[in-house]
């Protein structure tokens, strides 16, 4: 501490430590957090982080399917009451196959919608959580060029 | 130019030793306090960035105060012995 630079490095460096010491409480605050929110289609209220709608099903190639078909990102302060009807899918039903549309052309019959969310934190966990609740339906079994 | 450059070379730089442990004990409560205080004021309103931005200004504060050696860190210079004669210094040598 004798010199201006001594004391200039002592204090930035003290300064880095206690930076990361709150970063770690900042951390530490988003651990025991349940993010677990009642979502289904029929919500009409649903507040949402990171949103991403799924689609699992199960074919002979693999045991676990899913697409992404809607997602948006919510920043701090946006709007986060959301609702939609009669909107069209974000992206395509990409298929890995013909697991939506099986081999003998019939429609696969367990098909499941989820929401879920990521929340990205400044520091902390990035959670991948799922809404309560999801919407099982049969994909139709021939191609349509409207809406059904 | 060279009463320039004495006025420059008399401006006292040094801190005597307690001045240095003072302004090390003080730069280190300014910047806890300031973390402290920012952790407890950015949790309130759920602002990380808040807390960031009061430790910096802590920081600042810390360097301003204690990185300069001001005359407050001059206060208590240490009795050096005086200046032995060249004596005793010879005699020394011949031990």
């Amino acid at each position: 501490m004798h010199t201006v630079f001594t004391r200039a490095n002592a204090i930035l460096a003290y300064t880095l430590s206690v930076s990361a010491c709150l970063t770690f409480c900042c951390f530490l605050s988003t651990v025991f957090i349940d993010y677990r929110a009642n979502a289904t289609l029929n919500t009409v209220k649903v507040v949402v982080k990171n949103v991403a709608d799924y689609t699992e099903y199960q074919t002979e190639n693999n045991d676990f399917n899913q697409v992404v078909l809607w997602d948006k990102i919510v920043l701090r302060g946006d709007k986060t009451v959301f609702n939609f009807k009669n909107m069209n899918t974000k992206y395509y039903f990409w298929d890995d196959g013909n697991g939506l549309r099986n081999i003998l052309l019939l429609g696969n019959k367990n098909v499941t919608l989820t929401l879920s969310w990521n929340i990205i934190p400044n520091a902390g966990l990035l959670p991948s959580v799922n809404a309560f609740g999801s919407h099982t339906f049969a994909f139709p079994s021939e191609y349509t060029s409207l809406r059904v | 130019m060279s009463s320039w450059m004495q006025y420059i070379k008399s401006i006292p730089t040094h801190m005597d030793y307690d001045g240095q442990a003072r302004a090390e004990k003080l730069s280190r409560v300014i910047i806890t306090l300031f973390g402290v205080v920012g952790l407890i004021w950015g949790y309130v309103i759920h602002q990380f960035s808040q807390t960031m931005y009061i430790l910096g200004a802590g920081f600042v504060l810390a360097a301003l105060i204690t990185v300069p050696p001001w005359p407050m860190y001059r206060r208590k210079p240490l009795d050096w012995q005086k200046p032995q004669s060249e004596v005793t210094v010879k005699q020394k040598k011949k031990k």
